[in-house]
């Protein structure tokens, strides 16, 4: 099909691998490329000005920042009595700040030690948010996989659990926080319910409803072969679904990451949040930006890492990416011919 | 198709009688008494009986929605009969059980096993040891000529591969009875007809008895010593035919008359000897005059 691929729109039509890579540095670099024209561009926005001499305004200062409407009303009456006008120069508000200045606040947060004694560095905050995501995730995957395969595979599991689980996933995790410290004090203990709380009841769901849409002729023909209730959850169903699961798993601890913020204002603000609150109440929106920005590149790269070790762990999909574990078994084997029926 | 000239397709010739005749009195593998299954619906399979001897070839054919899936997954016990009783090797069957194997019309080859461990899977659920039931998987996998690709995952194989793969599962599981349920439906007309060879050599190499359920009629004619032609509407056995094609078969035997006079009988049974359809449509034009394809 030639002439499909020189086509940009063609519903359900497929890419060149040159024009899908084009496309994923452009999802990346439009947005990028929007916020420095806004930052560098003088006539993009900038509402503001910045003082660079405040003349013979009085209540102008060296660097301060004013409205463009103040700045020329100021300068106006200024003139007007015959002083010298204030000079100044467009500029974004702070909680804006440009690419360049993130990006510096990134290095900083890395090399810089904190300004307040006793505040966390960003990789500490970030390592604590860490802790707390895989500690709560972890004790939920612990009764919840088990549990949302038990759901899928019999009704019997399903009917029992599923309303009451259906019925508390509409309570917001948050609505437990309360609770959680009273229970568990203010520090890490509540913050992991919360993620537990927040994950528990959607995993039992997602994970029940992908055990049922397994191929359930696949259950009939292990059946057939002989197979007995365990040996058909065990050697069928669960790695039926390992795929799917594994997905899920990494959709769920998205879901999780989400609920990490809110988990962190309980108790003791703690964590990348704490990093952010403090950061915000410095004013270093610069800071606030790169903590926002390293959190997102953790969860990116993560869920790359995740696809990635999907892809060696899971040889038997169809994929046009096989494993590496998988290329080493088909370079060791005699190539699988088709035709041949 | 011209009936007049085509033999009677009871005439069975001396080998092919003799042949009914020791089958007969091989033991009874499968025995299906007064069978019903009753959808809230609607009554699916009344009041059906068969029995298949050992080693017995026996076909199911009929209109689409007559119950012949309905009645060889009861025969797995993978769906409940409603009326009668289904026994195998006389004993009653309750549930699904690896004396009978299934090969499914889809693809149900387990995709995160390789092939080797797909036809391994009925021997290590019955507890053999690896090393074992690995070289006896090993032999089934020969068996259907993939000795080669005993390490390719399904997804790598064609659906002919695949089915082979099922088959030599099945056997492997050592059942008294293979159901087959169109097995061959999903897969072009070339491997479809080598498909039919291959199966009849594994009939005829492996002590196993295959009730085969298909609504291709030149393939039920091809392979069966007996074929048991349902009817829907009320549903019920229209006939059990006793093939009369000789034995050994292959495709050349498609011609012959007594392999079409069992294919007339059945397309018969099946439609009705005057023809629910009308054999020409009415005349309706819708072409200018002069445009004509003739
Ligand atoms: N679960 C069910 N509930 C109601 N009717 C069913 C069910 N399963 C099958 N049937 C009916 O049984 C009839 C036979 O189906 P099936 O055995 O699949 O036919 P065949 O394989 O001969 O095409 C169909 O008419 C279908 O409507
Ligand atoms: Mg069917």
């Amino acid at each position: 099909m030639a002439e499909r691929s020189h086509k940009w729109l063609v519903p359900f039509g497929q890419l060149s691998p040159g024009r899908q890579l084009i496309l994923v540095w452009l999802s990346f670099l439009l947005p990028i490329a929007a916020w420095a024209a806004v930052s560098y561009v003088p006539f993009l926005w900038h509402p503001l000005m910045r003082i660079t001499d405040p003349g013979s305004v009085s209540y102008f200062t060296r660097d301060s920042l004013v409205e463009r409407k103040t700045f020329e009303a100021e300068n106006q009456k200024a003139i007007a009595a015959g002083g010298a006008p204030a000079d100044g120069v467009p500029a974004n508000p702070v909680f804006l700040p440009a690419p360049h200045e993130v990006a510096t606040a990134f290095h900083r947060a890395f090399t810089s030690p904190p300004k307040r004694k006793g505040d966390k560095w960003l990789h500490e905050s970030l390592w604590q948010s860490i802790q707390v995501i895989f500690w709560g995730f972890t004790i939920s995957s612990l009764i919840g996989v088990p549990l949302g395969i038990l759901c899928g595979a019999f009704p019997l599991f399903s009917k029992i659990t599923e309303p009451f689980v259906d019925f508390t996933r509409y309570m917001p995790a948050p609505a437990f926080g309360a609770l959680a410290v009273a229970v568990l004090g203010i520090y890490d203990p509540p913050k992991i319910a919360i993620i537990v709380i927040g994950t528990f009841f959607q995993q039992v769901l997602v994970i029940a409803n992908t055990t049922r849409k397994l191929d359930t002729s696949l259950v009939e023909a292990a059946q057939t072969l002989g197979a007995n209730r365990r040996q058909i959850l065990l050697k069928v169903i669960t790695p039926g679904i390992m795929v799917d699961l594994y997905n899920d798993m990494r959709i769920l601890l998205g879901w999780a990451w989400t609920y990490l913020i809110v988990a962190e204002y309980i108790g003791a603000s703690s964590g990348i949040t704490f990093f952010i609150n403090q950061q915000a109440k410095y004013r270093n929106y610069d800071s606030v930006f790169a903590a926002i920005i390293m959190i997102g590149l953790m969860g990116f790269f993560t869920d790359r890492i995740l696809a990635w070790i999907g892809r060696q762990i899971f040889p038997w999909q169809k994929t046009d990416k096989p494993g590496l574990l998988r290329m080493l078994a088909l370079s060791k084997q005699r190539k699988p011919e088709g035709a041949a029926p | 198709m011209n009936a007049v000239n085509l033999p009677d397709y009871r005439t069975q010739s001396p080998a092919v009688a003799d042949r009914f005749a020791r089958i007969k009195r091989r033991p009874v593998i499968l025995d299906v008494r007064h069978l019903t299954k009753t959808f809230p619906t609607h009554t699916t399979l009344s009041d059906l009986s068969l029995q298949v001897h050992r080693r017995e070839f026996v076909c199911v054919v009929g209109p689409s929605g007559c119950g012949k899936s309905t009645f060889i997954r009861i025969v797995a016990g993978l769906e409940a009969l409603t009326g009668g009783e289904v026994l195998v090797d006389g004993r009653p069957v309750t549930g699904p059980g690896s004396d009978r194997g299934m090969v499914f019309q889809g693809y149900t080859l387990f995709p995160w096993l390789t092939v080797k461990r797909n036809v391994m899977f009925g021997l290590e659920v019955a507890g053999q040891p690896f090393s074992v039931a690995e070289a006896e998987a090993r032999q089934w996998i020969e068996l259907v000529g993939l000795g080669r690709f005993e390490d390719a995952y399904p997804h790598e194989l064609s659906g002919g591969m695949k089915q082979r793969v099922a088959i030599a599962r099945a056997l492997a599981a050592k059942p008294r009875i293979l159901l087959m349920d169109e097995p061959f439906g999903a897969l072009d007309p070339t491997t479809r007809c080598r498909m039919q060879s291959y199966l009849l050599q594994i009939w005829r190499q492996v002590d196993i008895t295959i009730l085969f359920v298909t609504h291709d009629l030149d393939e039920a004619v091809l392979l069966s010593d007996r074929i048991l032609v349902l009817g829907t509407n009320p549903s019920r056995i229209l006939e059990v035919i006793e093939n009369p094609v000789p034995r050994p078969r292959s495709v050349d035997r498609m011609l012959s008359p007594e392999f079409l006079a069992t294919r007339h009988r059945i397309e018969e049974l099946i439609h009705g000897p005057a023809e629910s359809e009308p054999a020409t449509l009415p005349n309706i034009r819708l072409t200018m005059a002069g445009d004509d394809v003739e």
